[in-house]
């Protein structure tokens, strides 16, 4: 018990080199920094938040509600600023506040945007506004708004660590399942696509190709953290995940996540290696590295209890978020109930098409709605497939049909005063066949959000 | 190559256990598709994600696509344009019934080769917004009967869209409450009206003509070469996307859907006035092509010819797409035939049957809905096109 309790003080407390984590401040400033910029110049602030007129938000955060044109752009303007200023180490606790409450509010505005690097990012700038990253190689240390430090308590950089660890970890366990190990799905349709690569485009025709990738995809996964955590496999380890991450952006349409993680895990270097880039950057910079101040040794007692308290809450709750879907039944891809903030990422091939249909429970009478009148195609598309928006949307055309008259085209009024709100909706799942998803009898009006099991999701049969 | 020494291990371990996991099962697993390389004759539950097919060569199909059935149905669509404007010309100088017979079946027959077009619906007909420009309906009689009385016009203005195409030829040529003679009668003593055919048939015969030059000139080469997998953009994602798009918009719901007023808010009452060729009187004969050039194109069989080669239909079969326990091309392919049989079972014209022999028309639609799933769930899925106008971030 002593000897783990000693190895736990050790891993939080012990002093560590502040190098490895100024560097990751600088580099994930840049990254955001460039991310964004990315972004706006796709368009997507005005295509993801300005165009839509109905946003799906997530439950608990319905007040999250996009701005205007100008505002948007102001949010995005700030955003930027704060990942150059924490780039920088300048203001830093401010800027890191200010991003996390920027970058995440924009986040939770549509869950049709979630991406699982995106939560990501909201929870590394969570961590940033706690950690001591503006200690050196900062404006808020030439300023002297802060006091320099050579030293920082070891759990600084191991959250950071664990926060990738558990990253791969869990994306790894995700792919531990019947599909991904011995169907190699999806992994087994898309590869097909791709024998127009160079070089290894050949390969893609044959379903082995599919199953190495699985297999090779999932042990990757699992024990990557490991490897860059040994110094012996490190190396080679860096050198897998370039190559895991480079073959990924190649092939698969997925933005910035790769360069993300090949940028982030560079932390799981050793103190030297971190120093001499911090050494070559102020060659660079033509700036001096005026006398260290040592760290102030770290207070016993309470306070030491506190932090540790709330590390282990963190870690206790990173854990459980990815684990809920245990608490429900069926089959977890089909229902995706407790599939978001879970590390499963690319593990699924699932499309879908919905029809809603508003009726009026005095007549019968049922209007078929055109899902285009309210959502974007992206909207739409997503929604299809995923139950928890499936019902949003039926509670917004109840929302808008409710205790209205409408004008039909023979003249005849119809005035609805609760509206029954029904979804046919076909989803396929691994290319196994579309077949029906939810109960298409269920008036979705009356059901309500929460976490709570859908039990009008239809059992997946294939 | 560190990682493809342990993934070939892993590979043997996942044979292995595979073998191990099935061996417990007592009922044979297998693959039961009559068309595979290794249909199972021994095997009890259809596994047809087993499957698997000949070579299956992406250029090689786009190539036969465009080739044989783009590049064919294009040049007949612009043929039968020419005749039809020819037999306009000819008309015109010289008002006759032959002459009017003439017209009517040469628009007939242009009418017909749309139809194996329409789906098309990417590239240069979309660059031409070629699917609002020759065949829009329920058409404005106003504006058509404006047009022609005032004599000045610009049938490129979209707001021209309802007043020409085959469907404002489907007024002139059969306008209401005339026998035939007397419509050769008001040409004969409407200028107008005669120029107003004219210019009709030649803004047809122009847009054709426009966008079988710009396939066989720039489009098909481009077409050809694949270099983007199947992301936006990409031959795959455009023919997928237009092929969907324009099934459920134009077909599904244009032909049938709407006239029978499943779309009509909430009395959906019928609306017979916004079937295809109200005037004419006949419908079904263009649903028909429509759905037969669907199939032919989905299947790469050429256009002139019953052959049959590489087409989505093996793409998919490629990837092992399945629906139930047949493969998603077999699935589709019998939905078509299914689509076939009911349109098949209809009476023209369709704006009395929907009134007259609802049920019919109703079991018609279902099936054409049925096929909408079909395309937009399993083929853009078999295939990996995004239905989307949007890039993403992805993960």
């Amino acid at each position: 018990m002593m000897a783990i309790r000693k190895w736990l003080v050790n891993l939080t407390f012990s002093e560590k080199s502040i190098a490895p984590l100024v560097v990751f401040r600088v580099l994930f400033g840049i990254m955001m920094m460039l991310s964004t910029l990315r972004f706006i110049s796709k368009g997507w602030v005005e295509e993801l938040y300005i165009q839509p007129t109905y946003f799906f938000t997530y439950l608990g955060f319905d007040w999250v509600k996009p701005f205007d044109v100008m505002g948007m752009y102001i949010l995005f303007s700030v955003l930027i600023a704060s990942c150059v200023f924490i780039s920088l180490g300048f203001l830093y606790r401010i800027s890191t506040v200010v991003f996390f409450i920027c970058f995440t509010y924009i986040e939770l505005i549509d869950k049709t945007n979630y991406l699982n690097h995106y939560y990501f990012i909201s929870l590394v700038g969570f961590l940033l506004i706690f950690l001591p990253a503006n200690k050196s190689f900062s404006l808020d240390t030439y300023f002297k708004f802060t006091s320099k430090k050579k030293y920082v308590p070891a759990w600084t950089l191991h959250i950071i660590m664990f926060q990738l660890a558990v990253v791969y970890v869990f994306a790894g366990i995700a792919k531990l399942n019947y599909h991904w190990l011995f169907e190699a799905q999806p992994l087994i349709n898309w590869l097909k696509h791709q024998t127009d690569l160079p070089v290894i485009g050949p390969l893609m025709k044959f379903e082995f190709t599919a199953y190495l990738f699985s297999w090779g995809g999932a042990l990757f996964d699992l024990t990557i953290p490991f490897l860059l955590l040994n110094s012996r496999f490190r190396i080679p380890g860096y050198l897998l995940v370039v190559l895991f991450h480079g073959l990924t952006a190649v092939m698969f349409p997925i933005g910035v996540f790769p360069y993300v993680m090949i940028i982030s895990t560079l932390i799981f270097f050793p103190e030297s290696f971190h120093e001499k880039i911090i050494r070559s950057l102020r060659i660079l910079f033509k700036t001096k590295n005026k006398k260290e101040v040592s760290s102030t040794p770290i207070k016993e007692g309470n306070k030491k209890n506190i932090q540790a308290s709330l590390i282990a809450l963190y870690i206790v709750v990173q854990m459980f978020v990815p684990m809920r879907y245990l608490l429900y039944d069926g089959d977890l891809f089909w229902t995706e109930q407790g599939y978001r903030f879970s590390w499963r990422v690319m593990l699924i091939e699932k499309v879908g098409y919905a029809q809603f249909f508003v009726h009026d429970p005095t007549t019968d009478n049922k209007k078929l709605i055109n899902n285009r009148t309210y959502l974007t195609p992206q909207q739409e598309k997503m929604m299809a497939t995923q139950p928890d928006m499936i019902l949003q949307f039926a509670h917004h055309l109840r929302d808008t049909f409710k205790d209205t008259i409408i004008m039909e085209n023979n003249g005849q009024r119809i005035k609805i005063s609760e509206p029954k709100i029904t979804a046919e909706v076909y989803v396929s799942l691994f290319n196994k066949g579309s077949r029906l998803f939810i109960d298409s009898d269920v008036n979705l009006s009356k059901i309500h959000r929460g976490f709570h099991d859908k039990d009008w999701i239809l059992k997946n049969e294939n | 190559m560190r990682e493809k020494v342990i993934g070939f291990q892993l590979k043997q371990i996942a044979v292995l256990t595979a073998i191990l996991f099935f061996s417990f099962s007592c009922r044979k697993r297998g693959c039961m598709d009559p068309n595979a390389l290794n249909t199972d004759p021994n095997a009890e539950i259809a596994d047809n994600s087993s499957c698997s097919y000949g070579e299956f060569d992406k250029p090689e199909m786009l190539s036969n696509v465009c080739d044989n059935y783009i590049l064919p149905a294009y040049q007949e669509f612009n043929n039968k344009n020419i005749a039809l404007h020819q037999e306009a010309l000819s008309f015109s100088t010289n008002p006759s019934l032959e002459g009017l017979t003439a017209v009517k079946s040469s628009w007939v027959a242009a009418l017909i080769s749309w139809q194996k077009v329409s789906f098309l619906d990417f590239g240069p007909a979309d660059y031409y917004t070629l699917k609002n420009q020759v065949n829009i309906y329920p058409i404005d009689t106003n504006t058509i009967q404006n047009n022609i009385s005032f004599g000045t016009y610009d049938l490129n203005l979209a707001s021209n869209n309802d007043a020409k195409g085959y469907q404002a030829l489907d007024f002139l040529l059969h306008l209401p409450g005339t026998n035939e003679e007397n419509l050769v009668d008001y040409f004969n003593n409407n200028t107008n009206a005669t120029s107003y055919l004219l210019d009709l048939t030649e803004n047809l015969m122009l847009l054709s003509q426009n966008v079988y030059d710009e396939w066989v000139n720039v489009y098909c080469s481009n077409f050809k070469s694949n270099n983007n997998s199947n992301a936006q953009g990409s031959p795959i994602s455009n023919v997928v996307n237009g092929l969907c798009s324009y099934y459920e918009t134009y077909i599904r719901k244009g032909k049938f859907g709407l006239p029978l007023g499943v779309f009509n808010s909430f009395t959906q009452e019928e609306m017979p006035h916004l079937v295809e060729c109200y005037y004419y009187g006949q419908s079904l004969p263009f649903a028909k092509a429509a759905i037969e050039g669907m199939s032919d194109f989905i299947n790469g069989v050429h256009f002139d010819t019953p052959e049959n080669r590489l087409g989505l239909d093996d793409y998919m079969d490629f990837v092992g797409a399945t629906h139930g326990s047949n493969t998603l091309s077999t699935a589709i392919n019998n939905q078509l035939e299914t689509i076939i049989t009911k349109i098949d079972a209809l009476n023209d014209p369709l704006s009395n049957e929907i009134l007259t022999n609802k049920p019919s028309v109703e079991d018609a639609y279902t099936e054409l809905q049925k096929l909408v799933p079909y395309l937009k769930v399993d083929m853009t899925s078999a295939l990996g096109v995004l239905i989307t106008y949007q890039d993403n971030d992805g993960d």
